[in-house]
């Protein structure tokens, strides 16, 4: 996961990244400015992935926009969460779509090893 | 023989057409297609390219109409005609439905959005649908005009009265062309007025079923793609629903009470505008909230998250009709 995490954060339009596994948080590059969007993520993303696991749904990504910002967060194996900062402005499609490549590549090659 | 050009933007059902129609002297060029998504709660027919019209206005000089489609989904169009049929317009007329929640929030998404179109020309506002919702008045949006920063001519109208809409005319190019008789002209385009005459409306049409409005939950739901929507005030308590999965309704109870909380606890980091879960397989359930109300969508997970963010938008700058 980390390699994901180094891919994701080193996308142009990606301001910052943090990966959860339960409520601990094991990399963050959020900028230090940023830190009250990384822990209100956190909370965010944990307690509606919570919700959607407790209803047997299998949504597994989000997006809040919340000032000029917005967070997305990508439920990954293991339990791990992955929480991306960029600009409201950004396209979240391009958010969404690179992440997801990114992912999926990442499990391809995991699966091949 | 003088050219001149005048481009009208603005929400849709701001009046655009109808403007255009109203001065129009040949019979106007307009794309109108049949409605599929929200916009049904407004009308059955919407502007989809553009339209265009024309108006003598002296032997020596000739108006040249041109209207932008209203939704967001047709920007293209609008990058189109700002760099090529309209680039050498006069004057950029914004047409505002007084009747939309927030019509200042209209005013600031085209401002910037023909920002750079707007550096070489004049930017009147035309204040429409006055005559359903009188408020916000005229002096109140001279302030908050003045607050937001923009210095310009704000007239109201009403887009089906050729006499009123010939108003904007004279105030773009009235100082250049002195020998336009504007009363004439009103006498003459009068016959484009659609301003309905004042008449007593029976009871059996005042009470049937076809004159009922559309409900926001309904006119959510003509959206191609759009599978649920839910109503919230702004306690954040459910008006109206059909989202028929429990599942679905559940989880979007959820991200509202989320919202709530955040909106509460986090109100330093600024407004929250959405809320959207996604999965590769799953219905996107989004919430898009604001001080008095709030709506949750169910959309398929291949509709664009962009279209449902627009879908959402439209829905509740008319929701506050519904109210009243």
């Amino acid at each position: 996961m980390n390699e994901l995490f180094e891919a994701v954060d080193e996308l142009d339009f990606i301001e910052g990244c943090c990966l959860l596994k339960g409520d601990q948080v094991l990399s963050s590059t959020f900028p230090a400015a940023r830190r009250h969007h990384e822990t209100i993520a956190k909370k965010a993303f944990i307690y509606v992935f919570t919700n959607a696991s407790k209803l047997r749904s299998a949504h597994d990504e989000a997006h809040l926009e919340i000032g000029d910002k917005r967070v997305s967060g990508f439920m990954l194996e293991g339990g791990q969460i992955l929480i991306c900062l960029s600009s409201k402005h950004t396209n979240v499609v391009n958010v969404r779509n690179n992440v997801r490549e990114l992912y999926n590549g990442f499990q391809q090659q995991a699966q091949m090893a | 023989m003088a050219d001149y050009k005048i481009l009208f933007t603005g929400s849709v059902c701001s009046g655009k057409t109808t403007a255009i129609r109203s001065l129009s002297e040949i019979e106007t060029v307009d794309t109108d297609a049949k409605v599929s998504d929200s916009v049904i709660r407004r009308k059955q027919r919407t502007t989809i390219a553009m339209d265009y019209g024309v108006l003598e206005l002296t032997d020596n000089a000739k108006l040249h109409l041109y209207g932008t489609p209203g939704q967001e989904r047709f920007r293209f169009m609008w990058q189109l005609m700002m760099s090529d049929l309209v680039a050498d317009a006069e004057a950029l007329v914004l047409m505002v439905d007084n009747t939309r929640t927030d019509p200042f929030k209209d005013i600031r998404f085209y401002v910037n959005e023909f920002r750079d179109y707007l550096v070489k020309r004049r930017l009147v506002i035309a204040v429409t649908h006055s005559d359903v919702r009188a408020n916000p008045d005229y002096n109140y949006y001279m302030n908050q005009l003045k607050r937001m920063g923009l210095f310009t001519t704000v007239m109201f109208v009403d887009a089906r009265d050729p006499a009123d809409v010939l108003k904007l005319v004279k105030e773009v190019v009235g100082r250049r062309e002195r020998e336009v008789d504007w009363s004439a002209l009103a006498a003459k385009l009068a016959d484009n007025s659609t301003v309905p005459e004042a008449v007593a409306i029976p009871d059996q049409i005042v009470s049937s079923e076809a004159a009922k409005p559309i409900s926001l939950i309904d006119a959510a739901v003509n959206t191609r793609g759009i599978t649920g929507a839910m109503h919230l005030g702004g306690d954040r308590k459910v008006i109206d629903s059909n989202v028929a999965s429990m599942q679905s309704q559940a989880l979007l109870k959820a991200m509202v009470n989320l919202v709530s909380a955040l909106e509460q606890k986090a109100a330093f980091l600024g407004k929250i505008d959405n809320f959207m879960l996604c999965g590769e397989e799953q219905e996107t359930l989004s919430v898009f909230v604001e001080e008095e109300q709030a709506l949750g969508l169910c959309s398929d997970k291949g509709l664009s998250l962009m279209v449902v963010q627009q879908q959402a938008s439209d829905l509740l700058q008319w929701s506050r009709n519904e109210n009243e």
